[in-house]
């Protein structure tokens, strides 16, 4: 009785389907987990080079195991010499970290996933688009780019990149040489395959030769807390990081306000406590002010977001609508970001009979929205609010 | 890139079958596809199946496997064989021709092992390639359901896959439980009408404990869709098929290793394969330092036993056991010295040997080994009742491993999706009793 042989003619490349649902998984929950991210980040002065560990909730599969830490495991010492009492201490190599995933154990509920800044942007921002709004005079001088973006499976010939093939065979010699499929010193020839080749890959982009200017507008008055600006600086990282993928070059004005507008840097933005009272419009008028003077608003794209609790003194909210009517006249979008975090706070009594999300909720148009954000998977929501309505 | 054909495999099978023959084996017939190694990539991502349903999971499955091969940091695994009638297997074209007969003379071995071991009785080896098939449709159609749809379909085999390992252990026929039930009563109606057994005791659900958690759930859900029900036992029937295999892992790996080099010795291979062969069987059943490789350990054993008591009782081990029995058995002092087994605390930073397979400690070694071979290192949970709808899991703890908490939580939370109403999990953490 012999065997049967046959090729194989299944479907080649059998589990694709599958690995597209894992893949749309794992970017789902890239964008839920986004905040906690984020608000870790710096938000200007980083390449887009630069690793992010997001960690993915929710792709690993759960079942009954036993602990880690729990009980003694029985192992063979091979030629080893083993003795009770003896310790090792354990090796790098002991912890088996998967490229682009964490090497850590059982109990933990995330798993990472690494990323960088570009990338991350283009998970999260692709499907999303400025609103087509009036269109800058600068906004109509296209360029096209050739830029070199990786390396690909499949190419043309000359493209072929000599280096990265290479690398792929050594590779892959290593790995039969530890998987014990290959013998380095059998002399035998460990030749190329079709899954080595690696092209050099090309991409066009078209880019309006345009520029951008956003002022980040937050009130740092004693009503805002910790928490509070933790989140604002989720939301400022998303905005930026957005409007940065969209332009040439991207300018970012802080504006950190109580009763006085102070401009300021990105560290004295977040970090910088303060007390007392507020005042909303002298920020915003000083907005309009320096957008004028410095970008001309005819030829930039301003773009202004004001992240606040709210809280804003009567007496100036007629001064703070009337300046916000100017800047969304003058802004290509003007976003108003209500941050309340849910727990009870001592200062929510002034938002009983509205705070500027109430009164500015009348002016709302497709250039200016208002969001509110209680906690941190509101972020992204509330970012989708102003850039995805289009969904 | 590869040094052989089709005649050339059909020329060597043919040899090691008749080898085979000769020595008593008697296996299922074996199929054989040659496939590239991104092929065996999706064919290992679903278990060897032909075909089989899909989930997002077997796409991670596969991506974490060409992540690893890919960073070299495991080969691919020579043989891929699965437990039908005929059998299926694998062969992968960038394979050498020594490493082929090999395989193929493996495979005779577990094939053997398949067709004999008492573990598979249940496994329906003949029906088990259009069974999957037939899943697959179902699920397909289920996903294609406009009243159904993919989200639908996936919560369901997630939460179901999480209790994947909630089986019997001992190999059984898949019941049916409510016929299960109606025996019982019947069964003790008398106990019952003389008074020697309360009603509460009569009625209760289930009557004893019940380690079917897939089937227990499928059958006993009040609210559940008939296309849910049909999911659970889609997954509880392949989660019985492949329990057998968890189980004797190590024997049968260390039955094929047997075979493949005591068949390698008959072969006659010439020098320029046998020398080959030989080196890929040594890095095979080589041990791992630190942990249990089931080809050396099972391999080890075999050849022990035809030593010890002839090859006649290596058959009787193939028929009647598994992998724990197996080394409860047949391992002495002298197989864990020789073999160097320890034990250890597996510390953050460190590992500390506890005990040596010396005079006094090797039975203690032994014992932690047995706790982690086969179906051991899988917790075991049982439905223990269910009062006024609350489903109440147990986990019979064994005295020395807690639960990873983290996810039993999670679990029950799948659990409570399929069972539609709460769950509890009775179990013990740092002795102390803890509810989930």
């Amino acid at each position: 009785m012999g065997s049967v042989f046959s090729h194989h003619n299944t479907n080649a490349d059998r589990s694709a389907g599958d690995r597209r649902r894992h893949k749309q998984k794992i970017e789902k929950a890239i964008k839920e987990g986004v905040h906690d991210i984020v608000a870790e980040e710096s938000i200007i002065g980083q390449d887009g080079k630069k690793k992010i560990r997001i960690p993915v909730k929710g792709i690993k599969e759960y079942r009954f195991v036993y602990g880690s830490n729990s009980g003694q495991k029985a192992g063979s010492g091979g030629d080893a010499d083993v003795q009770k009492g003896k310790k090792f201490a354990k090796g790098k190599k002991k912890r088996k970290g998967k490229p682009g995933r964490a090497g850590n154990e059982k109990g933990e509920e995330y798993y990472e996933v690494e990323v960088t800044l570009e990338e991350l942007t283009e998970y999260l921002f692709k499907d999303l688009n400025l609103p087509e709004l009036e269109k800058k005079r600068m906004k109509e001088i296209m360029s096209q780019e050739y830029r070199r973006k990786g390396y690909r499976n499949e190419g043309i010939r000359p493209r072929l990149s000599k280096k990265e093939t290479a690398k792929r065979r050594i590779k892959r010699k290593k790995a039969a040489e530890r998987a014990g499929t290959y013998d380095p010193e059998s002399g035998e020839d460990f030749g190329y395959i079709e899954n080595d080749l690696r092209y050099k890959h090309i991409k066009v982009d078209t880019k309006y030769a345009t520029n951008a200017c956003i002022f980040f507008v937050m009130d740092v008055s004693g009503s805002m807390s910790r928490e509070k600006k933790y989140l604002a600086r989720s939301f400022f990282f998303l905005l930026y990081h957005f409007i940065r993928s969209k332009y040439e070059k991207t300018e970012i004005v802080f504006v950190a306000h109580d009763t006085q507008p102070y401009e300021v840097d990105e560290d004295k933005f977040f970090n910088r406590g303060s007390s007392g009272g507020t005042l909303v419009s002298p920020a915003l008028e000083y907005v309009l002010e320096q957008a004028e003077k410095r970008f001309n608003p005819r030829s930039w794209n301003v773009y202004t977001f004001h992240c606040s609790d709210g809280d804003n003194w009567m007496s100036d909210m007629q001064k703070a609508v009337e300046a916000s009517n100017r800047l969304k006249e003058m802004c290509q979008f003007y976003g108003y970001c209500e941050i309340e975090p849910s727990q009870n706070d001592s200062l929510t009594w002034m938002n009983e009979d509205g705070g500027l999300s109430k009164v500015y909720g009348w002016m709302e148009d497709e250039k200016f929205k208002v969001v509110r954000i209680t906690k941190k998977n509101d972020v992204w929501d509330a970012f989708k609010k102003f850039f995805g309505g289009k969904l | 890139m590869s040094d052989w054909g089709l005649k050339d495999l059909t020329a060597w099978d043919d040899r090691i079958c008749a080898i085979a023959k000769n020595h008593g084996l008697d296996w299922y017939p074996i199929t054989y596809e040659t496939c590239d190694y991104f092929e065996m990539l999706g064919n290992m991502s679903y278990h060897g199946m032909p075909t089989h349903y899909g989930h997002w999971s077997y796409g991670k499955s596969f991506e974490v496997q060409r992540q690893q091969y890919q960073a070299g940091m495991t080969g691919l695994p020579y043989e891929l064989i699965i437990n039908s009638n005929p059998c299926i297997s694998y062969l992968m074209k960038e394979n050498p021709l020594h490493l082929q007969i090999l395989i193929m003379a493996h495979c005779v071995g577990h094939s053997d092992f398949f067709k004999n071991n008492r573990s598979f009785a249940f496994t329906r080896a003949d029906t088990v390639v259009p069974r999957m098939r037939n899943a697959k449709k179902r699920i397909q159609s289920y996903i294609e359901d406009p009243s159904i749809g993919i989200e639908a379909v996936e919560a369901v085999i997630d939460s179901a896959h999480a209790l994947s390992y909630q089986v019997p252990r001992f190999p059984c026929e898949i019941e049916d439980l409510l016929e299960k039930r109606k025996a019982w009563m019947d069964f003790h109606k008398e106990n019952l009408d003389s008074g020697k057994m309360s009603e509460d005791q009569y009625n209760k659900l289930p009557q004893e404990p019940e380690y079917d958690i897939l089937g227990f759930i499928g059958q006993h859900a009040r609210k559940m869709k008939d296309w849910e029900r049909d999911i659970i036992e889609i997954i509880r029937d392949e989660a019985y098929y492949f329990m057998p295999q968890i189980r004797t892992k190590t024997m049968n790996e260390g039955w094929a290793c047997f075979w493949h080099y005591k068949i390698l010795h008959e072969l006659d291979l010439p020098q320029e394969y046998h020398i080959p062969f030989l080196k890929s069987h040594n890095q095979v059943v080589r041990p791992h330092v630190g942990s249990m490789n089931p080809y050396h350990l099972g391999f080890y054993l075999f050849n022990k036993i035809e030593e010890r008591h002839g090859i006649e009782e290596c058959f009787l081990a193939r028929d009647v056991h598994h992998d724990e029995s197996f080394i409860r058995q047949y391992l002495t002092q002298e197989d864990c010295e020789e073999l160097n087994l320890f034990s250890f605390n597996d510390n953050p930073d460190t590992i500390e040997i506890t005990e040596v397979s010396d005079e006094e400690g090797w039975k203690h070694v032994k014992n932690i080994l047995l706790g982690q071979i086969g179906g051991n290192s899988i917790p075991r949970i049982y439905v223990d009742d269910v009062d006024e709808d609350v489903l109440i899991l147990h986990h019979e703890h064994d005295g020395a491993r807690d639960l990873e908490i983290s996810h039993a939580t999670k679990v029950i939370q799948h659990t409570m999706e399929l069972w539609k109403n709460e769950v509890k999990l009775i179990t013990i953490v740092d002795d102390a009793p803890y509810e989930i």
